[in-house]
């Protein structure tokens, strides 16, 4: 893909960020800007698993057991050695990628579904080994995790400026993931992707690749855990068990693993559909679960993948195995 | 990208439309509560709301209350958290910032409650919480005027009294039931946040009252075949099974031991005896039930059939946990009683006075908070005995913590 299409694509994302940002303009409610950096630590963790998911192929039911590393390691930091946020991020996103490499080295030796199990299965051993990890962990209350956030002297902990850090972060996300789909290492993620066995026919070490691209998404799910750790201020096992991974997986699913808007739309709608609608956890369920399978079935893109399809063809009038080309990277067009 | 922009700008406008500035009314005082009145949590979460409600009517209809001079009444804001920290934290975001209430109940959930507290604190919002397990950050520091939960208020017992009154409760009423004194207990417990809490202090309650206990069984939260647990369990040959602490989870794991023949009787936490009999339960062998802190089923405390008769009628529905309200429900008579004492709806002086009082409540003629501001009052036990007779006792909590 050429630079400047490539430029193009990231565009509408940022425009949209743009204006998230601009939220605060509009005076929105706290409850709107508490949910809306929660929905944000999750997108900042959707990316990575898009780079994993969408470009890779491979689908991990526990990403939140990385988010949790990430939090866990800012809150054990902060209270044993008095470390702060900033020094937090860059430690935490590297525990959360060296945990994912311990998981992935044995689970990617087997693939599809099996991976899929082995990964739900590290998720809950984590959550078994937080909450008995007596004082150290903080066992099954969790950890309080104190300090301000500041940022050039200013105290980040007001909700506002909170909410425009976590935009920023996702930005950042954003733009990292848009960089790994456009570079030649997301070209090679893509092939893998694709043919497994016509990749490695080519000389590209798949397994390598694969153990890579879970441990970059690592790094992504460890920035989330430290922003959610420092907003909530508590954080506990729970948090990062089996049922948020599986809301990690629908989220990105529903939202579109392979475009750049889709792990922001899956975070954006699956925090706020409830909040919308006044929907119960129960009929919040119901109606994720006819949604993954109205996009299973409908909308193998996802939303975004559907709503770009269906605008291109309904103003442009190209037929649809061309709106379709024009709405993924293809290698075809790299 | 024109169509992006136009889909990009009416979604920042429908954000923007969360938006709405905070109401105050001259006369009204609001206070808010957090519970979980959907998800995992609703059989407790939903007896905040109703056990405040009542209150916030009794006094209502009262005619309300006068401070300085002035009479307010009380308006009840309820968020429903969905079992979901985000949510909860999202509430108390709104009803600290948006709603400015003066007070928060909630929640029934520990982890939950622990972060709610980073806010209604630098907020300087009075918050009650009936977590025992609070106990682990309220301390002589954190409380003292300028700590960080200096307006932290725990309205549930400490979890040695807790646990003290209802293993002597549950002893005192088996013995006859058995015909022997019981000896040897095995405790099957949740394995969350809670219940290792909860169960470290059940554990050296018994052992206090001279009981011998082999082992602590953990089972996952969500757990419905209690079998391994109960073979385990039985094993041991106890004169007590102590099913610990969520009512729902022991009501299924009970028909598994009975059928089992797990042990000589059995204690369930946190059932109350109107749900045994509601569902027609019996069993072969003596069963204790506890309730947190008061029974509605049958009652030993003359002013609970009077309290649970109103807040039934307010048309709360029986549960499992029906009398969790009462942890919320005395303490908003508390705070009035707090602020007409203070003559003011300032913080402090507001925290000053809960300190000095002795309210007279349905669960005791004399609640008090302790220097860490923390309740203290016995908890009732009923036991049904084989043939269906219930019978209830409030042993008062001991004084100290067991030293082991």
């Amino acid at each position: 893909m050429k630079t400047g299409n490539a430029l193009r694509s990231l565009l509408p994302v940022l425009v949209i960020l743009a204006l998230i940002a601009a939220v605060p303009l509009f005076s929105p409610s706290n409850r709107f800007l508490s949910l809306a950096i929660s929905a944000g630590t999750n997108v900042i963790a959707l990316y990575g698993l898009s780079v994993l998911f969408g470009q890779t192929g491979i689908l991990s039911m526990g990403h939140a057991a990385l988010v949790g590393v990430g939090a866990y390691a800012a809150a054990i930091l902060a209270r044993d050695f008095g470390v702060g946020f900033w020094t937090a991020l860059p430690v935490a996103a590297l525990a959360s990628a060296v945990f994912a490499m311990i998981v992935g080295i044995p689970s990617l030796r087997v693939g599809g579904h099996h991976f899929v199990i082995m990964t739900f299965a590290f998720g809950q051993l984590l959550a078994i080994v937080l909450t008995n990890g007596g004082d150290y962990t903080g066992a099954a209350t969790g950890l309080d995790i104190a300090g301000p956030v500041t940022l050039f002297g200013a105290d980040m902990s007001d909700l506002t400026r909170y909410y425009l850090m976590v935009v920023a972060f996702v930005t950042a996300a954003a733009v990292a993931s848009w960089a790994i789909i456009h570079s030649s290492y997301g070209r090679t993620l893509r092939a893998i992707r694709e043919n497994e066995k016509l990749a490695a026919s080519l000389g590209i070490n798949v397994g390598r690749h694969k153990i890579g691209a879970f441990v970059v998404s690592g790094v992504f799910a460890g920035i989330s855990g430290v922003l959610l750790a420092y907003f909530l201020g508590h954080i506990s096992p729970s948090q990062f068990s089996s049922f948020p991974s599986i809301y990690l997986a629908l989220m990105v699913m529903i939202g579109g693993a392979r475009l750049i808007e889709g792990p922001l739309a899956g975070g954006i709608l699956v925090a706020f559909l409830p909040e919308v609608l006044n929907l119960d956890p129960v009929q919040s369920r119901i109606v994720y679960g006819v949604c993954l399978i109205a996009v299973i079935m409908l909308l193998p893109d996802g939303l975004i993948g559907g709503i770009v399809r269906a605008l291109r063809v309904a103003f442009s009038g190209k037929p649809k195995q061309e709106a379709e080309r024009d709405a993924a990277p293809s290698e075809a067009r790299q | 990208m024109k169509t992006v922009l136009k889909l990009a700008a009416s979604a920042a406008l429908c954000l923007g439309a969360f938006a709405h500035p905070a109401f105050a009314e001259d006369n009204i005082v609001k206070i808010g509560v957090v519970a979980a009145e959907s998800g995992s949590f609703v059989s407790a979460g939903h007896t905040l709301p109703a056990g405040v409600g009542l209150a916030v009517k009794q006094i209502n209809d009262a005619g309300g209350f006068k401070v300085g001079g002035k009479t307010y009444k009380l308006e009840m804001v309820k968020r429903d958290d969905r079992t979901d920290i985000a949510t909860a934290i999202a509430a108390t975001q709104e009803l600290v910032r948006d709603v400015k209430v003066q007070a928060i109940f909630g929640s029934e959930t520990h982890d939950f409650t622990l972060a709610m507290a980073k806010i209604t604190q630098p907020a300087k919002i009075i918050h009650f919480a009936g977590n025992s397990t609070l106990a682990k950050i309220l301390n002589p520091d954190s409380v003292k005027p300028g700590g960080e939960d200096h307006y932290l208020f725990q309205s549930e017992p400490q979890e040695f009294q807790r646990s003290g009154s209802t293993a002597r409760g549950v002893l005192s009423l088996l013995e006859p039931l058995l015909g022997f004194k019981p000896k040897k207990s095995v405790m099957i417990v949740g394995n969350d946040a809670t219940g290792q809490f909860l169960s470290s202090y059940y554990y050296k309650a018994l052992k206090a009252e001279g009981q011998d206990v082999p082992d602590i069984i953990f089972y996952p939260p969500d757990t419905t075949d209690f079998s391994p647990f109960l073979t385990r369990a039985k094993s041991l040959n106890p004169d007590i099974i102590h099913f610990w602490y969520n009512g729902d989870s022991t009501l299924t794991a009970l028909p598994q031991a009975l059928e089992l023949g797990a042990a000589k009787s059995y204690f369930l936490f946190g059932v109350d005896p109107g749900i045994w009999k509601e569902k027609q339960l019996s069993a072969d062998v003596p069963v204790a039930m506890s309730c947190v802190p008061v029974c509605w089923g049958e009652s030993s405390n003359p002013k609970a059939k009077a309290y649970f008769d109103a807040y039934f009628a307010a048309g709360a529905p029986h549960g499992v946990t029906s009398s969790v309200s009462l942890l919320y429900h005395d303490y908003v008579h508390f705070l009035v009683e707090a602020w007409q004492k203070a003559d003011s709806f300032d913080p402090d002086k507001t925290v000053e006075a809960l300190l000095n009082l002795h309210h007279q409540g349905v669960v005791s003629d004399d609640l008090t908070f302790n220097p860490t501001h923390q309740v203290t009052h016995a908890t009732e036990v009923c036991a049904a005995a084989p043939g269906g007779a219930i019978s209830c006792a409030m042993q008062q909590p001991p004084a100290e913590a067991p030293k082991s």
